[in-house]
């Protein structure tokens, strides 16, 4: 019982903070320097991450699926099918989970020290508001990065994919990149983007959340960095699942 | 009507966490001027009633008057303007530590919007007034605890507030260092007219509040004066907390004769 209430105050809190950030994100101080700083930090620095994950997913998809492909004869369509599968569903995923990793573990452990170290307070003493300052930018940072670099994700996966074949399978490059065009259709891009843009912002929302209440010092801090992780991949993969289905019969449906 | 003889009021304010009751009907009152040092041992709420009149958290019931104003049931918003009038000084300084101490110090002027122009001069000021103009392009972490104390008080004085709330500023620091904090309270107590709570437990820092002042003479030296026999300063009061009550409110002579067991353990064990 205790712990379903628990759950009820918690989803209550992050609406609430979702909220405050809403009602705020139009209204002046804009701290768009802030917004900048943080696309860079959490966007751009994640890049090695996500070229690497990228291109090794990219490749081993080419490789487990090139004998299957083999059997029925079909080994052109490996371009199509490493494609449409990073499009609609590892490049977001795999993107979001590294970033949760990575940015939602961060922003936790960065808020969780500021709330414990009392520099939360202080910046609400001398005038500015945590909300504002704080969690939008980091909100804005990454639902406008965890889509760009889904796309990068996708991009350099299929380039992986597309190497594979070449030296595993022996297949000829313009087979391999035909095929990938087929599966690239306008409706896949918008299916793809959707995802991760929704990711991003359960990534920074639960970072933020676990961040600002933290309790217990410096062990809360831990604490709060781990469950960040934790809750936001499961939400992200629940949701997937929750947006794949609605995204299939909005836009894919034959 | 505003009643204006009080730089800052608590009425009858009461405050839980759960069922763990941190304030219970605490009244007292910081005249214009006057420096309240607020005692009690850890976890009697003196932290909480800073965080109270900085309108960081709210009282359960009561309420809290700033410079005439009852600021109980004001939005974020509105309390934005109140806390131009206040200072803190948190318990460790609680530096930002990705801005150096000039971007510290220089904080609430950003928000403000202010020019880089105007800015400088304030900045330079105020880390003059804490003597500590050659850190000004340190970050945090290089600093020592009575560095970063002072770079706390430097950026709570930053646009001249006439309340300034202490929240342990000495605590765990060595006694010199630890009397440096307490003549810069003097400084503003007495030549800047500043209202404070300052929140502490040191037996130390009582005898320097309470019996010292400060004087500029005809060359604008700083002269640290005793009070001697013959006067008693009076703009600095005391109250003691314990289990969310005050249980002592007076001056620092009226608390040495006490006979309630609990100050008389608090004013003893100190020694």
């Amino acid at each position: 019982m205790n712990l379903i209430i628990r759950g009820i105050i918690t989803i209550q809190e992050i609406t609430l903070l979702i909220w405050r950030v809403a009602r705020g994100v139009f209204r002046p101080p804009f701290y768009l320097r802030e917004m900048i700083r943080q696309m860079d930090i959490l966007g751009f620095g994640s890049l090695t991450i996500i070229l690497l994950t990228g291109f090794f997913t990219g490749a081993v998809l080419a490789l487990n699926t090139g004998n299957t492909l083999q059997k029925f004869g079909v080994q052109s369509v490996s371009g199509q099918l490493v494609a449409t599968s990073l499009i609609r569903e590892l490049g977001p995923v795999l993107t979001c989970l590294m970033l949760a990793g990575r940015v939602g573990s961060g922003i936790a452990a960065e808020l969780g020290s500021m709330l414990v170290s009392e520099q939360i307070d202080a910046m609400r003493a001398l005038g500015a508001d945590p909300i504002k300052k704080l969690v939008t930018p980091r909100i804005v940072a990454l639902v406008t990065m965890a889509p760009a670099l889904t796309v990068i994700c996708d991009m350099i996966g299929s380039l992986g994919g597309l190497i594979a074949t070449i030296f595993f399978q022996g297949q000829a490059s313009s087979v391999y990149i035909s095929s990938s065009k087929e599966a690239v259709t306008y409706n896949e891009i918008l299916g793809g983007l959707i995802k991760p843009t929704v990711f991003g912002f359960i990534i920074a929302i639960i970072g933020c959340y676990k961040g600002l209440s933290t309790t217990g010092g410096t062990v809360g801090v831990g604490r709060s960095t781990t469950q960040s992780v934790v809750v936001a991949s499961i939400l992200i993969i629940a949701v997937d699942f929750l947006l794949s289905k609605l995204i299939i019969s909005l836009l894919l449906a034959p | 009507m505003a009643n204006k003889f009080h730089a800052i009021e608590f009425k009858d304010v009461s405050l839980a966490f759960d069922d763990n009751v941190v304030l219970d009907r605490v009244s007292f009152a910081v005249r214009y001027g006057e420096s309240k040092v607020v005692m009690g041992g850890s976890g009697t709420g003196k932290s909480t009633l800073l965080r109270l009149a900085l309108g960081l958290i709210r009282p359960d019931s009561g309420s809290i008057l700033i410079d005439g104003e009852d600021i109980t049931d004001y939005t974020e918003e509105q309390m934005m303007e109140i806390r131009q009038k206040i200072g803190m000084v948190f318990q460790e300084g609680a530096l930002f530590d990705s801005l150096s101490v000039y971007d510290n110090v220089a904080y609430r002027l950003r928000e403000q919007k202010a020019r880089e122009s105007e800015i400088e001069p304030v900045v330079m000021r105020m880390l003059r007034f804490v003597d500590l103009e050659d850190a000004v392009d340190k970050m945090p972490n290089e600093l020592s605890g009575g560095m970063r104390r002072r770079v706390g008080i430097a950026r709570a004085l930053v646009g001249s507030p006439k309340i300034i709330l202490y929240d342990e500023p000495t605590a765990g620091l060595d006694p010199i260092t630890a009397r440096t904090i307490c003549e810069l309270a003097l400084k503003l107590r007495d030549l800047e007219e500043v209202s404070s709570i300052f929140v502490t437990h040191r037996l130390q820092d009582i005898e320097v509040l309470a019996s010292e002042y400060v004087v500029r003479d005809d060359f604008g030296n700083l002269i640290f004066e005793h009070e001697g026999d013959r006067m008693c300063l009076i703009n600095t009061k005391f109250i003691m907390l314990k289990d969310g009550n005050v249980i002592f409110s007076g001056s620092d002579k009226e608390m040495r004769d006490s006979r309630n067991p609990y100050i008389r353990k608090f004013i003893d064990n100190e020694r």
